[in-house]
């Protein structure tokens, strides 16, 4: 059985459509990703499955309750993290677990939940004071205060320094090392290319893509792209005829190339045969984050190719 | 049978605002009340609104004339029978017209509603169990300073004692459903405050606090009999017919009650 099974949801706000025939399913102890641009319906798509809304058509089963019937049943069982909540003020870290504690079957241990998620200090701290990583631990922790089976985190790290940002992915780390099924929301690649096992790519309210992030990666070109100075003339004839290649531009002395996956090693071998240097030699991998762009700029603009300025890799 | 099942099936699905809202056990409402009355007391206007009241009646119970000269204008009362009751009303007016409306706008604003809505607590419930508390505290309020007014210095207890806390009760239940309608719709804390401030203001006006009623022209005394706290007030004071103030008092509570419960909204 799927812990979670969306199948053709479709979601319309007046004239807007939000979400448009979303089909996904989520396997036990995987943390699956939602990605997508902002105001792609990644957030319209979690709050139906989290009953916060129903969809005007489509299904969704959540451990096999459908949220808006089975709401009460589903709460106890699954964890929300909501990228537009709060907490009162002037409530301290320790009642706000407390509170909701007060209302589930099977609680986890406050205290043990505070250390795991470096909140002991903060116990007593009111909510307001907390910084906004910590103010994401508690929510996280709230979230799991229950003892979930299936968790959903909507935006976890936005607004997080890239300190706070690396401790909460440790954290959902440590959530899955539990069994516990992740959804997890985001518009980081960076995040999802490090916790995701699976990944829907979502794009003004379509799935455009549903596959691991490496796999998506590949999908969309999956291209590797190269850049040196050759140190004796090279025609470009005899580059174009490798098979890998797919483009070659010039820019001053340099020589960019881009092609599939076993580009880096057909050029290096040729020029080794031809015995030339490659000076200045700048590889790059495309990540997901070029396969974002593509996939999603498909639509938007003429240009797909996977060309975005990234260092590195 | 299947007529009906397909007409409901084509029905907008929308889930009702206050349905499963009020499902909870002793030990979850116990919860909510405590975490109410902490961040309630964490308030520093809560000290105010329960303080304010007291010192009124402590300045009013000092000044010699107020407390002994009987005034042929009051009905041969003291100026301080007269004002015991209507510092006493301060306790719920303010309670239900300010505090309950900033209060549920509060939990609005902070985006905690939302919260509570996608765990187990029952987000009715919790405004219930906030409402548990300021009316708690309204009537330890009110209960404080006539115990202070009539036991330590001496104000006149009213006549029919069964009438009065009958419309007292009435008429508390009557500004907190005004104030319901108010925590139902007010988007922050300012919007609360801004309509709810008016009307705890034109009720304390009717209740005496600034001018006495029986020294008000007669047309206004008439008109005061409208408002939820100068029907309480001529009730205590047993003038006027009293099946007249309590049905005034009646029909602000439901039509405050139903009003506030079309129109509320969680975020």
């Amino acid at each position: 059985m799927h812990v979670i099974e969306v199948s053709g949801l479709h979601k319309q706000y007046g004239a807007v459509t939000a979400v448009q025939e979303v089909s996904f399913s989520v396997e036990q102890g995987e943390i699956f990703g939602i990605l997508g641009p902002n105001g792609a319906g990644k957030t319209t798509t979690v709050e139906c499955i989290s009953g916060l809304r129903t969809g005007d058509r489509g299904a969704v089963r959540v451990l096999g309750l459908d949220p808006t019937v089975d709401g009460e049943q589903l709460r106890q069982v699954v964890g929300v993290q909501l990228q537009e909540a709060g907490l009162p003020d002037r409530l301290k870290v320790r009642e706000a677990l407390e509170v909701f504690a007060a209302f589930y079957r099977k609680t986890a241990d406050i205290d043990a939940l505070l250390d795991r998620l470096g909140l002991t200090e903060k116990a007593d701290t009111a909510y307001k004071k907390l910084s906004g990583g910590q103010k994401q631990r508690l929510a996280i922790a709230i979230a799991l205060i229950g003892e979930p089976q299936v968790v959903i985190l909507d935006e976890l790290t936005t607004g997080l320094d890239p300190h706070a940002r690396r401790e909460v992915w440790e954290l959902v780390e440590q959530i899955r090392a539990d069994s516990v099924t992740v959804l997890l929301v985001t518009h980081f690649m960076e995040e999802a290319e490090r916790l995701c096992d699976r990944v829907a790519l979502i794009d003004r309210g379509r799935v455009v893509a549903l596959d691991t992030p490496a796999g998506i990666t590949q999908r969309a070109g999956g291209g590797q792209r190269m850049r040196f100075k050759p140190s004796a003339p090279i025609a470009d004839e005899d580059l174009r005829a490798l098979p890998s290649v797919t483009s070659l531009s010039h820019h001053g002395a340099q020589i960019e190339i881009e092609g599939g996956q076993d580009l880096i090693q057909q050029v290096t071998s040729l020029l080794a045969h031809r015995q030339i240097i490659a000076g200045e030699l700048r590889i790059e991998q495309s990540t997901l984050d070029d396969a974002f762009l593509a996939l999603t700029a498909d639509a938007q603009a003429p240009d797909n190719s996977p060309t975005n300025q990234r260092n590195g890799a | 049978m299947t007529t009906t099942m397909s007409a409901r099936d084509d029905a907008p699905r929308r889930s009702a605002p206050l349905a499963p809202a009020f499902r909870m056990t002793p030990k979850g409402f116990r919860a909510l009340v405590a975490m109410h009355a902490r961040l309630l007391f964490r308030e520093p206007g809560t000290a105010v609104v329960v303080l304010l009241p007291l010192a009124l009646l402590l300045i009013f119970a000092n000044v010699h004339s107020a407390r002994y000269t009987p005034q042929k204008a009051l009905g041969g009362r003291t100026v301080l029978d007269v004002y015991v009751p209507t510092f006493a009303a301060l306790m719920p007016l303010m309670l239900a017209l300010t505090v309950l409306p900033g209060r549920m706008a509060m939990l609005r604003e902070s985006k905690a509603l939302r919260r509570f809505r996608v765990s187990p607590v029952p987000p009715a419930g919790m405004l219930v169990a906030l409402l548990a508390v300021i009316v708690s505290l309204a009537a330890a309020g009110v209960v404080l300073v006539v115990a202070v007014g009539v036991g330590v210095y001496g104000a006149a207890m009213p006549s029919g004692l069964g009438t009065v806390i009958a419309a007292f009760v009435l008429g508390s239940a009557a500004v907190f459903a005004l104030g319901l309608i108010v925590a139902a719709v007010a988007p922050g804390q300012g919007t609360a405050n801004g309509l709810g401030a008016p009307m705890m203001i034109l009720n304390f006006f009717f209740s005496g606090l600034y001018f006495p009623v029986a020294e008000m022209p007669h047309w206004l005394q008439k008109t005061g009999e409208f408002v939820p706290f100068g029907a309480v007030m001529d009730a205590w004071a047993g003038q006027g017919a009293l099946w007249q103030h309590l049905t005034v008092l009646g029909c602000y509570t439901l039509l405050g009650g139903v009003a506030a419960v079309k129109l509320f909204r969680w975020e």
